[in-house]
């Protein structure tokens, strides 16, 4: 088997545009899904039945339903039913933040009741107020212990973002695609794929992993 | 809108039911002996074995399953000589990522065992078998047990992933019959719910298992 990079080299540009779509539309999902799912999290965890409900509904169902699918919804079925056409990059956006704002939101909610319930009832006796006691005594211990969820949430987006290559969204994925079809030289070409997604998700991971070990000892109650 | 689509289909869509189930149980079958030959290599004595342990996992995580499949699609009928299905390619590529995933479940869960428990297990005259058969495993197996179902919902989901390279699960035949028929809301609406349908029982499942094997040290 011979090997011929020049597909590679000669399409560097054409690459790094995709690597660059993957880092920008993995950042703002990130922000945009954990946003929405520390608002859903908290609303599971404090909010009264009737919200509860729908809201245990939503996660369920995100849980269960592949984000493909999702996704091809949101780009193809969505403007038939809304008349709106969504371009690719929104229709991933929204599409990968309604499904990791799912996970993000049990992350939460798991972080929130991990605190034990004496804690609140010491803040009560003292006098705080519900909201008080989420903000000063449940979150700060919370958010420490949710760090290590939250880090492979961002590796997770990051992957999941691959998947936007279904509807041509022209991250990393879809640029190989594109490449290897044209150039006859899928191994080449995807091998690349795989080293710079490895360059990107290895540090992202370990990053938070320092992270974490340096505040752990915020978190211990 | 026209649903009748979805019933005048039906044979394709639940030929793809079969395939997305076949697939997960399948992958479950080569997944689960190969993560815990993955977890015994990364806590064998030799340090080659261990870094190829380590190499593996680290690898596998941190690539999109996505790619994965596409590689395995290009690369494996070059690799060796023989003519590899869509639906072994898809196993394959399945199976690597989930043994990864795997093996990391066994190790967290057999770690987790405090140490001071195989300890008094020695001292109190049992082998070193007879201690990880005993006194470890149980305990060890009903922290596994919750989290090897939860990877269990999401390779269920993940299977929708080999329908890019044309494997007749869910997502692909339903893709399939959006083109011949143009009924694209339906046929993606159909598609969603029939997931809904198989995977919301799953994701119950899992909350429930969790809630019944707590383990108290």
């Amino acid at each position: 088997m011979d090997i011929d990079l020049s597909p590679v080299l000669n399409n560097w540009r054409f690459i790094a545009a995709g690597l660059a779509m993957t880092l920008g539309l993995s950042l703002s999902t990130v922000v945009c899904a954990a946003t929405l799912g520390t608002a859903i999290g908290l609303g599971r965890a404090y909010a009264p039945g009737w919200l509860r409900v729908p809201l245990t509904f939503y996660v369920d169902s995100m849980r269960a339903i592949p984000v493909l699918v999702v996704l091809v919804w949101t780009f193809f079925a969505f403007p038939i039913l809304t008349g709106a056409t969504l371009p690719p990059f929104w229709a991933a956006l929204v599409a990968l933040t309604a499904h990791i704002a799912a996970s993000v939101s049990e992350i939460v909610r798991a972080g929130v009741t991990s605190v034990r319930s004496g804690q609140t009832r010491a803040g009560l006796a003292l006098g705080m107020s519900q909201l008080q006691i989420i903000r000063s005594v449940i979150l700060p211990q919370a958010i420490v212990r949710m760090l290590p969820a939250l880090g492979s949430i961002l590796s997770i987006t990051i992957k999941d973002t691959a998947i936007a290559t279904v509807i041509a969204v022209p991250e990393l994925m879809r640029q190989s695609e594109t490449i290897a079809a044209q150039s006859f030289r899928p191994i080449e070409v995807f091998t690349t794929t795989m080293i710079l997604y490895f360059l990107i998700l290895f540090p992202a991971t370990r990053g938070v992993d320092a992270v974490y070990r340096r505040f752990a000892h915020l978190g211990r109650s | 809108m026209d649903w009748s689509v979805g019933w005048q289909y039906r044979g394709m869509l639940f030929d793809g039911a079969v395939v997305t189930v076949l697939l997960t149980v399948l992958t479950m079958v080569v997944a689960v002996p190969g993560g815990i030959g993955i977890m015994l290599l990364r806590q064998s004595r030799f340090t080659v074995l261990r870094a190829i342990g380590v190499a593996y996992v680290e690898f596998f995580r941190n690539l999109p399953l996505i790619l994965l499949i596409y590689w395995a699609f290009y690369v494996l009928p070059m690799l060796i000589d023989v003519r590899v299905s869509e639906f072994a390619t898809g196993l394959i590529a399945l199976s690597l990522n989930v043994s990864a995933y795997n093996s990391e479940t066994f190790r967290a869960g057999v770690n987790s065992i405090r140490r001071g428990q195989t300890d008094a297990a020695l001292a109190l005259g049992m082998s070193r078998l007879q201690a990880m058969r005993q006194v470890v495993l149980p305990q060890a197996l009903r922290r596994i047990l919750p989290v090897l179902a939860s990877t269990w919902v999401s390779l269920f989901k993940d299977t929708s992933l080999v329908s890019v390279i044309a494997v007749g699960d869910i997502a692909h035949q339903a893709l399939q019959i959006r083109s011949q028929t143009f009924r694209v809301l339906e046929m993606l609406t159909i598609m969603a719910g029939l997931y809904w349908v198989l995977g919301y029982p799953q994701a119950k499942l899992v909350d429930w298992i969790d809630r019944r094997t707590g383990v108290k040290e």
